[in-house]
């Protein structure tokens, strides 16, 4: 196993250096899953510098694009009103980081349903993630459920993904059951984004 | 609240005083003539003293659209709440609620009301008689059933219910015609079939009242009792095709699973107004072919279409 090149942890100061150091570490041909996680922790939440990508909607989660890396990654941030949470869901064979920038998610994590699957999910874990933790998930892991719990507070959340996608499954819980489903961005670098068509399947 | 407010800054609109201990909102509320927003989220409040007295002749009444008193300790509804007639959003949740009362439908104007969070057990059916409510919020409550009335909410857009003790919703949810968004995790719906349930003859208030409707007897608030005129409005339309029928109380019900896209099986209580009603539904077998079952079916995939995020899972 290679020696990472940089034996020190990265510390990002700002939003914009934290885009910086991932363009520079995606860039390479390995990339490590711990060293991108130290990264995004290292990041102090700081409203200032993401409040321009933080545009809520009253009735569901909105995901806003802050930077497309290159076509290496998508990183965005999501904005939970008081009680929006999302489906049960995968990663596409992506590799997914989850920050708290603001407010606490709960993440519940379930097992992948039977083949034939006709019973409840089974809940793995569940926990509830405060400001600046980031976490880590991918599909050999398992599914998970994020959602706002708080009847007082909105949350915001930052969110890398390699490789970037636009499709995943949702599952119903009480039956294992999946579908496809497409995602869209609310807004893409600070601009909202107009909506096309007229059905919205932004789940995530 | 510091005394003398509406003196130093007499053109305020927006007040936020969330997280700061406060127990009780005082009379300088009642000289802010410009508020349009009042967030109080986090604090003591629930107690007597929590809403000044005189709330509905100060301006505030007809001026005030937002108010938020999320994470209080509030037990009921403040009556002195119902007469901000200007309200469009209220947002109740992380309280200590038990009920909604009847009379929020003074809240004319309310477009966003969000009780999540709270011990709320039932629904009032004169909650439907809000106009203009787009964004219903009762997730994490204790409500064993939606009252069908709530179908007469034209305007609702999205349907939060999820984390409550449903075990079944009334068929009358697909008449919901914008409905977006509706979400049903945690909740214990019935996942077989259920047999009849036990029908209660009408009381005599409820056959005059089935005959005033049916038959279209001509009534005027000045012929009637407020609450018989009341009572009256709550009817609902028998969903049987064939029967021309409303009933109010005494009826009929009866689950039958209704398939969104293929996707999800919803149980969905029919109520019908009287055992003949329900003839033409077998309750045998499931996999029935008669009319009714392809009725609903139909009504299933028109609602499937408009209703994009049916959040069982």
């Amino acid at each position: 196993m290679e020696q990472p090149v940089q034996t020190e942890t990265w510390r990002a100061r700002s939003l914009e250096e934290l885009v910086r150091i991932l363009h520079q570490i995606f860039a390479e041909d390995k990339v490590s899953v711990e060293e991108v996680q130290a990264l995004m922790e290292s990041y102090e939440s700081n409203p200032e510098e993401w409040l321009q990508y933080a545009k809520f909607d009253q009735y569901r989660y909105t995901r806003n694009l802050v930077d497309n890396g290159n076509g290496k990654f998508n990183l965005m941030i999501l904005c939970w009103g008081e009680g929006h949470g999302s489906s049960i869901h995968d990663h596409t064979d992506s590799h997914c980081f989850m920050k708290i920038l603001q407010g606490n998610l709960k993440e519940t994590l379930f097992e992948w349903p039977e083949k034939k699957g006709n019973g409840e999910m089974t809940k793995k874990s569940e926990r509830v993630l405060r400001e600046n933790q980031c976490a880590y998930i991918n599909d050999s892991i398992g599914l998970h459920r994020v959602e706002n719990i708080s009847h007082t507070e909105p949350a915001v959340s930052l969110h890398l993904y390699s490789p970037p996608f636009d499709t995943c499954n949702t599952f119903d819980q009480r039956t294992g059951h999946k579908h496809k489903v497409t995602m869209t961005f609310y807004s893409q670098f600070g601009e909202r984004t107009v909506c096309v068509s007229t059905r919205r399947d932004a789940l995530h | 609240l510091p005394a003398g407010l509406s003196q130093w800054f007499p053109a305020l609109e927006v007040l936020d005083v969330s997280g700061t201990g406060l127990a009780e909102m005082g009379t300088e509320l009642l000289s802010l003539p410009c508020l349009h927003t009042l967030l109080a989220k986090n604090n003591r409040l629930g107690g007597p003293g929590s809403l000044p007295k005189g709330l509905g002749q100060a301006p505030l009444a007809r001026s005030l659209r937002v108010l938020n008193l999320s994470g209080n300790r509030f037990n009921e509804v403040p009556p002195a709440l119902l007469q901000l007639r200007g309200l469009r959003s209220l947002s109740l949740g992380g309280n200590r609620l038990h009920g909604i009362p009847p009379d929020i439908q003074e809240l004319h104007s309310l477009e966003f009301l969000y009780l999540g969070g709270n011990f709320i057990t039932a629904i009032p059916p004169e909650l439907a008689k809000l106009p203009s409510l787009r964004y219903l919020v009762l997730c994490d409550n204790k409500i064993q059933s939606i009252p069908p009335q709530l179908a007469q909410l034209h305007s609702l857009r999205s349907l939060s219910l999820h984390n409550n003790l449903l075990t079944y919703l009334p068929r009358e949810i697909l008449n919901l015609v914008h409905l977006e968004e509706l979400s049903l995790r945690g909740n214990p719906l019935v996942v077989r079939f259920v047999r009849d349930l036990t029908y209660n003859p009408p009381s005599l208030q409820e056959l005059a009242g089935r005959t005033v409707k049916t038959r279209n007897v001509p009534y005027a608030p000045s012929d009637l009792p407020e609450s018989l005129v009341r009572y009256l409005s709550l009817a609902s339309n028998c969903p049987n095709p064939k029967c021309g029928g409303v009933y109010f109380d005494s009826c009929v019900r009866q689950i039958k699973f209704v398939d969104f896209c293929g996707k999800y099986r919803l149980p969905l209580m029919h109520y019908l107004c009287s055992p003949e009603c329900s003839s033409p539904f077998s309750s045998a077998s499931q996999s029935s072919t008669s009319q009714s079952e392809s009725d609903s079916e139909d009504e299933a995939s028109v609602a499937a279409h408009r209703m994009q995020k049916v959040l069982l899972g």
